[in-house]
């Protein structure tokens, strides 16, 4: 791991632990319902707490909303260069239209960043909090991982078919 | 008006008992002018070129300019960051340990406010390896504390 | 499958089952529409009277352009097809550029193959033009009577062989340009294509064994040979060029002269195709990769409550007791 990246995750993994200490909150305004205050709008601001950005350099950033019943967990994935822009692209899309087997996983990532994770009260009771905060530092690491990997597989495809293209005018 | 049924009457309704940021913020006593600000600004500038970062992070923990206004809290977060930024990684872990608990949980809030602003990011390595060596010696309760503060820096 | 092979595989085994069937005495009935690359088309039909005759028409996007090149267009096509007893050019088809009629009689497995080459003998006219003009400016140069400078170059001819993509071909003195205007609709095969064309690039300076294949260039502006092509049609930022640089020894031969040939129109199709590739590939890693992140989350899912106390339940003499 990385100089940089183990102290990263260790603040993401910090954060997150603070922050997933839900709890069952019906609204206050409508009645019978009971819905993420993180992602209601106009919500009364006792219900929201302090938001935390964390940050290893302008390009990988998570930034944690934390309210009564739910965490909004975005991360922005480092893009280098146009490639690695649209393989997260590809990428994270390719995740989102998976939403459902993801359970946490909020559809529409939060403007500026790549993914977006919603974890609700009803995710903290049905799972233990420190596998879940396992998973998102995993899905972390993965994703970089698996970017620069398909990175260097496209390259290396390409200088392959071009070198066999040209090869067929060796004579 | 096309969307009427969306408007949020609450808003328009005093007694409607919706809560700002504002309502939340705690009575702080110190009132923090200008003139303050400018003299512990320099007062951390002079620390911090004589390599005393143990007076300035002691200036910087205690009594923050929590009542100021946004933009002497810029101007005074700025210098804040170069102090932090200035501490050479190897010192920073006994620097963390002289701390109260309370000067933490102030630490806390500018590394988070740090992370969260472009200057700050550009140090993010410097700024997480602080919180490193804060959650290394106190665990998570800053993190906590920090959470449910409604004050900010 | 690394390579795309010049002959089109089911007219081919089209011919090819045609010709098995009439050799055993029952000729088929045929009417296939069969496609290739670049809007090509290619019909093989019977004949409506003699059943062993067959039709074989081609329509491609190319064609006008191909035949605007030079004279003799036809004269090449017959004379590919000269030497198989069996074949001969006929009437073109309602709706089609060429008609070959084949007599499944007198072919051999041979003549199969070179009629499932139509398209690349149609598309090689302008190649075999350039080549010939390259032999004339090649004696031009060698001879110092005529030389009149160092720049004499042939004429620029340009195959429109789809819609928005062009081929330039250029002979000069000492080398033949051939240059592919190309665009990329889809902004990730954009960005994918930068890639595999910076190495079609790179590849020849990086790998030794590959020194004497064509020099390849990339740029976005069109280079001079075709500029004045497309300087009249709106240039739009999206459109690159890559330009092949042949040298004599590319196609000293017929024979290395037909294997450039299919290359060189094959090329668009080629890394096309393996663009394509890469995407289902990665699609596929992705696929991969989901898996295990969910196996992860579930990870995080509280177990059901253990029902192995009631499972355990047994008798004294060790049988499983049943409620």
């Amino acid at each position: 791991m990385s100089q940089s990246l183990r102290p990263y995750l260790t603040a993401v993994r910090y954060s997150l632990q603070a922050a997933l200490n839900l709890t069952n909150f019906s609204s206050q305004v409508v009645e019978r319902h009971n819905r993420p205050e993180v992602e209601v709008t106009n919500t009364s601001a006792e219900l929201l707490l302090q938001p935390m950005h964390i940050s290893r350099n302008e390009h990988e950033q998570v930034l944690i909303e934390p309210s009564v019943n739910s965490v909004r967990v975005s991360i922005k994935v480092k893009q280098a260069d146009e490639i690695e822009q649209i393989l997260v692209h590809k990428f994270t899309r390719f995740l989102e239209q998976r939403a459902e087997s993801f359970y946490v996983l909020r559809r529409v990532p939060i403007e500026g960043f790549s993914i977006s994770f919603l974890i609700t009260n009803k995710h903290t009771e049905t799972m233990k909090t420190e596998k879940l905060v396992d998973f998102i530092i995993e899905f972390m690491e993965e994703v970089d991982k698996e970017i620069s990997e398909m990175k260097l597989f496209l390259n290396a495809r390409a200088r392959f078919v071009a070198e066999a293209y040209l090869g067929e005018f060796v004579y | 008006m096309e969307d009427w049924r969306r408007i949020d009457i609450d808003a328009f309704d005093p007694d409607s008992g919706r809560l700002t940021k504002e309502d939340l913020k705690p009575p702080y006593p110190v009132a923090v002018g200008q003139a303050e600000i400018d003299s512990k600004i320099s007062q951390l500038r002079s620390a911090a070129t004589s390599g005393d970062f143990s007076t300035a992070l002691t200036l910087v923990t205690s009594d923050p300019p929590y009542s100021a206004d946004q933009a002497i809290k810029e101007r005074y977060f700025a210098a804040v960051l170069s102090v932090l930024t200035q501490v050479r990684q190897a010192e920073i872990s006994t620097l963390v340990k002289q701390l109260s608990s309370s000067q933490t949980d102030v630490l806390i809030k500018y590394l988070y406010k740090g992370m969260s602003c472009p200057e700050g990011q550009k140090q993010g390595g410097t700024l997480l390896s602080w919180f490193e060596k804060v959650t290394q010696h106190l665990g998570v309760a800053p993190v906590v504390r920090y959470l449910s503060d409604r004050n900010t820096v | 499958m690394l390579h795309l092979r010049p002959e089109n595989l089911l007219v081919q085994k089209t011919l090819t089952e045609a010709w098995n069937a009439n050799e055993a005495g029952s000729p088929l009935t045929l009417d296939r529409v069969i496609s290739d690359f670049d809007y090509t088309t290619l019909h093989v039909s019977n004949s409506p009277d003699i059943k062993s005759t067959l039709f074989l028409s081609i329509k491609t996007k190319a064609w006008q352009s191909i035949s605007q090149c030079g004279n003799g267009f036809l004269e090449h096509l017959e004379s590919k097809y000269a030497e198989f007893p069996g074949i001969t050019a006929c009437q073109p088809e309602q709706g089609f550029d060429y008609t070959l009629s084949v007599d499944l009689g007198q072919i051999q497995p041979a003549a199969i193959i070179q009629l499932s080459l139509l398209k690349i003998h149609a598309m090689s006219f302008a190649f075999q033009l350039a080549f010939d003009e390259f032999g004339q400016l090649s004696q031009q140069a060698q001879d110092p009577a005529s030389f009149s400078g160092s720049d004499s170059s042939g004429t620029v001819r340009m195959l429109q062989y789809r819609d928005d993509e062009n081929i330039f071909i250029k002979p000069s003195n000492d080398r033949i340009t051939v240059i592919f205007e190309t665009f990329f609709q889809d902004e990730t095969d954009k960005v994918f294509g930068k890639v595999f064309l910076q190495e079609f690039v790179d590849a020849r300076k990086r790998n030794r064994s590959i020194q004497s294949a064509p020099q390849v260039l990339f740029s976005h502006e069109p280079p001079l040979e075709a500029a004045p092509f497309t300087s009249s049609r709106k240039l739009d930022k999206d459109r690159r060029f890559i330009t092949f640089v042949l040298f004599p020894r590319h196609f000293q031969t017929p024979e290395l002269q037909f294997s450039s040939v299919c290359h060189l129109t094959l090329f668009r199709n080629y890394f096309h195709y393996h663009i394509k590739c890469s995407k289902a590939f990665m699609h596929s890693r992705m696929r991969y990769r989901v898996d295990t992140f969910i196996k992860v989350l579930n990870r995080a899912k509280v177990d059901e409550e253990d029902e192995g106390e009631q499972q355990t339940r047994r008798t004294i003499t060790g049988r499983k007791l049943v409620y």
